[in-house]
This record gives C-alpha cells, structure tokens and sequence, in this order.
C-alpha cells in the first residue's frame, strides 16, 4: 500500500487541488459552518474553507446524495466508512457509475447523534480519541448504538483511505484510480508505507465493539417475537423518514408512494371493510416488513434510519440485525467491493431450499 | 376453538407447473382442503415477497409459493431466483415467528396428486399453528 503522512494544513490543500487540478469537478464533504458542521457539496476550491472530516458527527448518511447521479461530472467524495459502504452499494444499484466517484474514506473514531454533538460541542470538539469517549461517556454523552457495534471504523473502502492515529495523518492509496488521484497532486510523494499498524488498530475496533455487540444481539434477539415487534412499532406514525434517510433505500417512487402501498379514500374504505378495523395510519406493518426485505442485502448498519425516527424506535437493533442474519445465509457482506453480485442477482443451482 | 379452526391459505401458483398441477388434481378429481385459494402467477419469479408480506399482514393464515422444478422453469432461471427470495424473506420473518406460516415447493404440471398431498400437508400444518395472530391485530 501507498501512502503519504501529511499535516493538517496539507490535508487540507490535498482536498483544494483535487478540485483545482480538475481530478474532480465536485467535492463532497463535511464543513464547519458557524457552529455546526455539515456536508457540502463544492466545486469551486476557493469555497472549501474549513473541511472538518474528523469531526465526530453523524447528520445524514451523505451517500444519500449520490443516488440517480449522473454520469457527467466527477464527484469526490470524503466519506466515513459507513458512507462508502452505501456508495459501493449504489454502485451495484446501478445508481450511478463506479468511475465518475472517487471515493475517500475516513476512518471513522464513532460519532455522536447531531443533537448529542450541539449539546456538548465544545467539550467534544472536531476530532476524537478514544480517552474523551470516556469522558464524555461520564457526563452522560454517549456514541451513536451505530457506531457501538461497528467494526469496519478503518475499513480499506474506496479509492482513498485517511486515518487519524494520535494526531498523524496518514493517505493512502487503496486503489489505482486512488493513486492516480494522489500523484497527480504536486506536492504530494507516495512511498510503500508499512500497514501492520493499520491493522493491528483494525483488530482493535473490533475487539472493543465485542462486548457492544453482545448486548446488541441480545436487544435484536428481544424482539424475535410478533408481540414484542408489534410492541416496538406501535409508535410507528409511518412518517418514512427512515427510508428518506436510508442510503440504499434508492427507488425513485417508492412502493409505499403508491396505490397499493398507499391506499386513501375508498380504497381505504374497502380495506377496513374487509378488515373490520384497522389502526391509523395504516399499515405500518406491510411498511416496516417491506423495507426490511428491500434493504436485507445493502443495509450498511449506519443507523441513519434510527437517527431519523422521530419516535425514537430502536431501529438500529431492528434493521441492521436483520440484514445481518440474511446476509449470513447468503455469505454477503454489503460495502466491500462494486464487483460483488447483489446477492438477488444471481443464483447458484445447488443451494438454499427446496432443492427438488 | 383449535378443532374448529379452518385456516385460509393463500397459493401462488405458476402457470406452466404447479396451477397446471392443480388443474390436473381437479380433473383427475384427486381431493385437497377447500382451504386453499390459489392465484396464478406466470412463473414462480415473479412471487414478488412483497405478495407474500401483504398476505401475511392481512391476516392468511398461510402462503404457499409453487414453482416449476430446478432446471423446468419455462423462463430458465425464474425458480432460481425465487428460490433466493423467499428464503431471504423466510429469514426476515422467522425473526418474527412468520416464517413457518410460507412456503417453497417445487410441482410439476403433471403432479396432480403431489398438488393435492402439498395442499392437505400444508393445511394441516397451519392448523397446528393455529391463525395468524395478525388477524387479530389491529395493524
Ligand atoms: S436500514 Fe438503517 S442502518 Fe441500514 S443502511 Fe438504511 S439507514 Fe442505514
Ligand atoms: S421514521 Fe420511525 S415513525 Fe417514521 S416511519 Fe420510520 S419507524 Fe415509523
Ligand atoms: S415458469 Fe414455473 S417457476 Fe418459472
């Protein structure tokens, strides 16, 4: 692997001469605005003023952006891992050409939920170690279930790949069209970099997401039960905001937006005819069922869907897990590589059930 | 109330095997529960899960999916997909206790009397069940 260790200011530039030198024509990436800090889109370099790419914050799943893009401009992206792994998967959606994006990734410390950050913005800052998590744990501030339970914080996804380890920076190309990008900037020398650190920080994060994940099975597995699950979404007012926010969730009309998955008037009359009753809004159910097959295969575990709710159901215990277990029957891992079938885009003869 | 209980199942049936199948058990006067009420599909491919979803929520009892055998699909491969589908739902829904409300069978146009044996098996095993608590549910 090649990489290059750069300072801050550096960084910076890197992100400014992708667009100056035309390796990009729009850059995707998180700023502090004032106080807050979100994505931007830029294409011209003298507007990229303060990218904050460390900043522990969880606002959209940004990949969101890039569903029905066209194939004309190129478009960098400056993604968490979790981003990238919705990317990839929208490559194989179809949603738009693995070429035109240059995917950077940025490994990714956990992030705190947008109004959690607001909240405690000074003492939390725009970057994290793994001390202040403690702290801030103790004072009652704590990182996204998300971002608990992930282990692909340093995942090699993408073209690019940055990390942060005690104030060092390092970029490292992941990919050729990676690399290209990275030597085509003047300043900057790429060298065979050594990456047994990389990885022994990898084992790290998965290590410590371990006891996380243990009580996430147990939360998910809670609700193996129609009872407990009809529980759960009894709240549910079918708003769909966690299926706006879902990365893959890429259908230009959903079926929920349709006739059949949206009846009004006497097609609703009919229905709680035939029913007898039925519960307002309806349908939550056929909804919630529906969305977790559509997503079973892509589902990238960010918790966008559960930052969304404005319920509060714990949806990351819901569909994260679900599509966890189907992934397995199907030995299926969502945001590893665009050359990967869909899982439903092929088959094998002699597999799964009934055989004959 | 177990004793009286007649389950409504649902059967998606393929034109070229399994609807053809049951066809023949009709006029080869082979007899199966009247609890079943079979739609016909064009191939088992296209049992779209959502179908199966919709069946369950309104309140079926059971949802039965037949298709033509590995290898007999009159679309080559549409079975094989199906195949991947429904056992992706049948995972999603067992999360839930659904899962052994559906199920996946491969019969053939010639297969009257497995037609018949499927539907009686079928039927029975949802009788131990017992409904759908979805009936019930205000959902
Ligand atoms: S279902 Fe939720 S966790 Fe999965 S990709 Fe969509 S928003 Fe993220
Ligand atoms: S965001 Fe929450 S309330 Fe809205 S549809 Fe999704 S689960 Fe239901
Ligand atoms: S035509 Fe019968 S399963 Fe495809």
């Amino acid at each position: 692997m090649k990489g290059v260790q750069l300072g801050e200011e550096a960084l910076d530039n890197l992100f400014k001469s992708l667009l100056a030198e035309g390796i990009v024509d729009v850059l995707i990436i998180p700023q502090k605005i004032g106080e807050n800090v979100a994505y931007t889109m830029v294409s011209d370099p003298e507007k990229l003023k303060s990218p904050a790419i460390f900043t522990p914050i969880f606002t959209v799943n940004a990949a969101n952006v890039l569903k029905h893009m066209p194939a004309e401009k190129k478009i960098g992206v400056v993604f968490k891992p979790c981003e990238t792994k919705a990317a990839i998967e929208l490559v194989k959606l179809e949603q738009f050409e693995k070429d035109s994006v240059l995917m950077i990734t940025v490994g990714c410390p956990g992030t705190y939920k947008l109004e959690d950050y607001n909240k405690h913005a000074d003492e939390i800052g725009d970057k994290l170690d793994d001390s202040k998590i403690e702290q801030l744990k103790a004072a009652g501030c704590e990182i996204r279930p998300a971002c608990k339970i992930c282990e692909d914080k340093l995942l090699e996804t993408g073209d690019v790949l940055i990390d942060r380890t005690d104030g060092n920076i390092l970029v490292a190309a992941i990919s050729e069209m990676g690399e290209e990008a990275l030597t085509v900037i003047g300043e900057i020398e790429l060298t065979d970099i050594d990456t047994s650190a990389l990885e022994s920080k990898r084992s790290a994060i998965i290590e410590s997401a371990k006891p996380f994940r243990e009580e996430w099975k147990t939360a998910s597995e809670e609700l193996r039960d129609l009872d407990k699950f009809l529980e759960v979404f009894k709240d549910c007012i079918v708003c769909k905001n966690c299926r706006d926010m879902c990365p893959v969730c890429y259908c230009k009309t959903c079926f929920f937006e349709q006739p059949l998955g949206k009846p009004e008037g006497v097609d609703l009359l009919n229905i709680v005819g035939l029913r007898g009753s039925i519960k307002v809004p309806s349908d939550s159910l056929l909804f919630q069922l529906t969305r977790m097959y559509h997503d079973c295969f892509t589902c990238v575990h960010c918790g966008a869907c559960a930052d969304a709710c404005p319920k509060e159901i714990p949806l990351t215990n819901i569909f994260p897990w679900i599509s966890e277990k189907v992934k397995e029957l199907f030995e299926y891992k969502s945001g590893r590589d665009v050359e990967e079938t869909l899982p439903l885009l092929t088959y094998q003869e002699d597999e799964l059930q009934p055989r004959e | 109330m177990a004793e009286d209980f007649e389950p409504k199942i649902v059967v998606f049936a393929c034109n070229w095997c399994t609807y053809t199948g049951a066809d023949l058990a009709g006029t080869s006067r082979q007899e199966y529960p009247p609890n079943v009420r079979v739609i016909r599909l064009m191939c088992s491919g296209r049992a779209d899960p959502v179908f199966l979803i919709k069946a369950l929520v309104n309140g079926a009892d059971g949802v039965f999916v037949g298709g033509c055998h590995p290898g007999d699909c009159h679309y080559t491969k549409g079975n094989y997909y199906a195949r991947r589908r429904i056992n992706a739902l049948q995972k999603i829904l067992e999360q839930f206790g659904l899962a052994e409300r559906t199920r996946l069978q491969w019969l053939s146009a010639s297969e009257g009397p497995q037609f018949a044996q499927a539907m009686t098996k079928m039927t029975e095993d949802i009788k131990k069940l017992g409904p759908n608590p979805l009936k019930e549910a205000l959902v």
